[in-house]
């Protein structure tokens, strides 16, 4: 239980410099921009008068340290400026989208999951055919781009079929069966992809354990194919599909950007894209600061559960 | 005077070896792409940037055979030229991140030490953030564009590629091999060049094949979101952002350039598995 717990404390303290890191980058990006960031900002809005205010509001005229400084210190405080075009907290801008994200990328690792897992189980017991189609499978699901996948179910599902509403959004709470059929779609869109690597991933590491000589041992002891599969393999195999799982989440949320894009969903991805078109760098600042603090965070719980399950981790760690 | 040739290990069947039948397909792929996107204006049967408004949507038939789009352009020319931006995105952005990947992976798995580990908390830093959304972030700071898609890209694989060439070149560098050199005398470069380097280079190349695949993805999604190639340039991802309002009316302007796409990202990923299976059989990459 020692080892365990100096694992995970261990890699809480890790998360410190990479968030701080980040924060750094994060609030560069809008003092990166070539020229005067508030002029490129306003554009054709830029009038003596705003250029003040917007200036001031960002803290422009003090020492890079003193506007970091200020500007970290609002953020711990769950302030991040405001959307000078709207006039709107970003924090409650951020508030209506991150939900959304959510449910979309969460739904779709879950469906992933779903069918990813067990496929590569089955799949890891069998050759011939049973493999030569997983293997197609995989390496075509891995080739399509997802949005072009997100159009071609638009066009099958909603052109042709008329099955489904085409895009839009509408609020779970308002509506929570429209809101989830408005998600099948973007969620089949990006689980298609994943549930390709978490397939791979599973067969890959199920065969390495099935291969084991404690396997042939639990065998030869009698035990059924079931349990031996699915009791001892899979707990021993499930270090590399948790480690995936977490990766391929990071891609999800980069993923999410295009496809709420695709799919008209009011997400923190579309909240980036229209941000950037509009030049509206607090906006972007906001956004990215969020999706990246999650990534950071679900890094965190992936390495914190592969260390739960394998105390080859935690060994390794200490030792 | 005898002279005494260089001591290689350098393996030299990865040269010949293309990685099977896959791999062979991958390689013919690409190898008809690539002629495909320099010979674009001899192939081309028309115009990629003429309008005519007489075909504005028109179907798909034998001198026209992926349709017209919505200013009546030929959709099949345009495709045969969007290779062009997307062959060169995809790997120049691969190659501009392995010049400066690969000595950074070198020096911190061959010196070690506080270098190792003052690169790779580096490395760890950028790979903490979602590759697409820092491809992004650096758009939005640089502008949209083609130049600035390609240094994005490669900006974030530079991580990657150097995380591959360290763990391979820890492996060398324990080899006896390198031990023997080093007693004889060899230099750290002479080392470098003649054992670390070639041995080490199998997962980098993987690795490569298969960022190169994801580099053909991004960098239409980025053109997609309109972050990339700006029109009137004919791009892959830029064309379905731009038929993706008439989809239902002209999907002939949507089903081809993904499945150019789809074709190109293919390519690689066949490319890649065999690379995989003749370089890497133990799975550094994976």
């Amino acid at each position: 239980m020692n080892g365990r717990l100096e694992y995970a404390l261990r890699r809480v303290l890790l998360t410190i410099p990479v968030l701080f890191a980040t924060s750094i980058f994060v609030f560069l990006l809008i003092r990166l921009v070539p020229g005067d960031p508030v002029r490129t900002m306003l554009g054709i809005r830029a009038t003596p008068d705003t250029i003040a205010t917007v200036r001031s509001q960002l803290g422009l005229d003090h020492p890079l340290i003193t506007q970091y400084w200020d500007w970290l210190r609002n953020a711990l405080h769950g302030d991040l400026g405001q959307d000078f075009i709207s006039h709107e907290k970003i924090t409650s801008l951020l508030s209506v989208s991150m939900p959304i994200t959510l449910e979309l990328t969460i739904l779709a690792m879950l469906l992933a999951l779903v069918v990813g897992v067990p496929l590569g189980i089955i799949v890891a017991a069998k050759s011939g055919w049973t493999r030569r189609l997983s293997n197609g499978f995989v390496i075509g699901a891995i080739s399509i781009p997802d949005f072009w996948l997100g159009i071609m179910l638009v066009l099958i599902f909603t052109g042709s079929l008329h099955l489904l509403p085409p895009t839009g959004w509408v609020a779970f709470t308002d509506n929570p069966a429209q809101n989830l059929r408005y998600m099948v779609l973007p969620v089949l869109t990006l689980a298609t992809g994943q549930s390709a690597y978490i397939l791979r991933t599973t067969r890959a590491a199920m065969l390495g354990t099935l291969s084991e000589p404690y396997i042939a041992f639990l065998r030869a002891k009698g035990l059924r194919q079931r349990s031996i599969v699915y009791l001892h393999a899979l707990r021993n195999s499930s270090g590399p599909i948790v480690t995936v799982t977490g990766i391929q989440f990071g891609v999800l949320l980069g993923g999410a950007i295009v496809i709420e894009n695709l799919f008209a969903l009011p997400g923190v991805g579309r909240l980036i894209v229209t941000a950037i078109s509009e030049r509206n760098y607090v906006v972007v600042q906001g956004g990215v600061l969020v999706v990246a603090c999650l990534f950071i965070l679900v890094n965190l719980i992936t390495d914190l559960v592969h260390g739960l399950l394998d105390p080859r981790v935690e060994e390794a760690v200490s030792r | 005077m005898t002279t005494i040739e260089r001591a290689s290990t350098a393996r030299p069947q990865w040269r010949t070896r293309f990685g099977g039948r896959e791999g062979l397909i991958g390689w013919t792929i690409l190898a008809v792409l690539i002629l495909i996107a320099i010979l674009a204006p001899v192939l081309a049967p028309h115009s990629s940037e003429a309008i005519d408004s007489t075909r504005i949507f028109a179907k798909p038939d034998l001198s026209h055979p992926f349709g017209s789009d919505d200013l009546g352009r030929d959709v099949f020319s345009r495709v045969l030229y969007a290779y062009r931006a997307s062959l060169s995105i995809a790997i120049g952005s691969v190659l501009l991140a392995m010049i400066v990947g690969v000595p950074i992976g070198v020096f911190a798995g061959y010196v070690g030490g506080w270098a190792d580990l003052v690169l790779m908390r580096a490395v760890d830093l950028l790979l903490a953030f979602p590759a697409l959304l820092l491809a992004i972030s650096l758009i939005a700071i640089l502008g949209p564009g083609n130049a600035v898609a390609l240094l994005a890209i490669a900006i974030i694989y530079v991580p990657i590629i150097a995380r591959v060439v360290r763990s391979s070149v820890l492996v060398v560098r324990g080899q006896p091999y390198v031990l023997g050199a080093r007693t004889r005398g060899a230099s750290h470069w002479a080392i470098v060049r003649g054992h670390v380097l070639p041995n080490s280079a199998g997962p980098v190349l993987v690795q490569a094949s298969v960022l190169m695949a994801f580099a053909i993805v991004i960098e239409a999604a980025l053109s997609f979101l309109g972050l990339g190639s700006q029109p009137p340039t004919p791009e892959l991802g830029l064309m379905l952002a731009e038929g993706n309002n008439y989809l239902t009316t002209a999907p002939w302007v949507e089903i081809f350039p993904g499945l150019a796409i789809a074709v190109t990202v293919l390519a690689f990923n066949l490319i890649g598995d065999g690379l995989r299976r003749s370089f890497d059989p133990h799975g550094v990459t994976r």
